[in-house]
């Protein structure tokens, strides 16, 4: 999976918010607010291209202190709400 | 004969080379002459002239009332806007990348329109990184203060402006359609005419820190809510034009938007085209 051409990290007003900005992007119309993690998540998303639920949950446990099933769950529902979103492929 | 002239708006300065018979169409830009003794700091410079057509890879184009922009770029790498009135070529807008320099080369057919359109482009591009940002709203000052009506076209932002000056006395109209809002250094943000003002000629040289940034919507009733954190950046953000596929433009105008939707109180305004509205709103919002 990868993250959609024109999807934008941004902070807004201190929180971290998903907006379209590119040309494939600029019709996206509305704005998804992300949590901490859900953010980090998404920087690391970015940075490594392609990625799995696999490959970010093992993200995860390495920089945080969270056991490898609960890492999976949460980053399967996070990239789940991202599919359904439509900012990912 | 080509002559060159220089306009200030806010507080930004800028240059056109045209031939006589184009600038003397430009009676909305004589409020914003300006005779510079020193134009190093130009923040651009457009020259017309009637060389084309451009050609351009096409990337994006905007359909707005039988006017249509259409974006794109050269072999070269610079931008290209390309104008047209009923499907007519009015001319080619070429950039250079940063928005420094621009030629625009007129067809003969809506010339005036297409120069206006430029220099709006040059304008905003050249500005985003600097605090700037124009905005499609209507804004008018009471009593030293700025406030500003937003909304997609239609809502009535001219009609609720117009509410204003004809019931809430001391009300001016600073611009009905194209404002500029600038962060200055010290963090003010204020808010300034302009040489475009959509359909109606109010082309005035004049500023206003600005205290309030209304989000019109049409409803059977009059309300207003202040919005904040998103909430407020999500108003102001679709009333600001850029090209934000471009991402140093968009990194630019963000900067802005953040600011103001944090420091500038931003309202959402469901109204009635009534004086009752243009009270509740004043009352609500005004200093």
């Amino acid at each position: 999976m990868k993250i959609k051409k024109g999807f934008v990290l941004r902070q807004v007003c201190g929180e971290n918010v998903i907006v379209g900005e590119g040309l494939d992007a600029i019709n996206f119309g509305r704005m998804l607010c992300l949590n901490e993690t859900a953010a980090w998540l998404w920087q690391k998303a970015q940075e490594s291209g392609d990625f799995t639920v696999e490959s970010l949950s093992d993200a995860l446990c390495d920089e945080y202190e969270v056991d490898k099933a609960q890492a999976l769950a949460d980053v399967k529902e996070t990239i789940d709400n991202w599919i359904s979103q439509g900012v990912v492929e | 004969m080509t002559e060159a002239k220089y306009y200030k708006v806010a507080d930004h300065l800028f240059g056109v080379e045209a031939h006589n018979s184009i600038l003397a169409q430009m009676s909305n830009y004589e409020p914003f002459t300006t005779n510079p003794a020193d134009t190093t700091d130009t923040l651009f410079f457009l020259s017309v002239d009637q060389e084309g057509p451009v050609s351009y890879k096409e990337e994006w184009r905007q359909d707005e009332e039988g006017q249509d922009t259409i974006c794109g770029h050269t072999e070269q790498g610079e931008s290209v806007f390309e104008f047209r009135w009923g499907g007519r070529v009015a001319g080619w807008l070429v950039c250079s990348p940063g928005y420094r320099k621009g030629a625009l080369h007129i067809c003969g057919f809506q010339a005036k329109a297409a120069l206006d359109n430029a220099l709006m482009i040059m304008f905003a591009m050249a500005s985003a990184c600097m605090g700037t940002v124009l905005f499609h709203a209507a804004a008018v000052s009471l009593e030293g203060h700025g406030y500003m009506f937003l909304g997609k076209s239609g809502t009535g932002k001219s009609t609720h402006a117009r509410l204003w000056l004809n019931n809430i006395p001391g009300t001016e109209l600073m611009n009905d359609d194209n404002p500029a809002v600038r962060v200055k250094p010290d963090g003010t943000a204020v808010v300034y005419g302009t040489p475009w003002s959509g359909k109606t000629p109010c082309y005035r040289n004049v500023s206003a820190p600005v205290a309030g940034i209304v989000l019109l919507s049409q409803a059977p009733y009059n309300r207003i809510v202040r919005l904040k954190g998103i909430g407020a950046y999500a108003a102001v953000v679709p009333s600001i034009s850029g090209k934000r596929w471009d991402s140093v433009i968009a990194d630019g105008l963000h900067d802005t938007e953040n600011y103001l939707a944090t420091n500038i109180p931003v309202w959402h305004l469901d109204c009635l085209p009534d004086s009752n509205a243009a009270h509740l709103c004043k009352d609500t919002i005004a200093l």
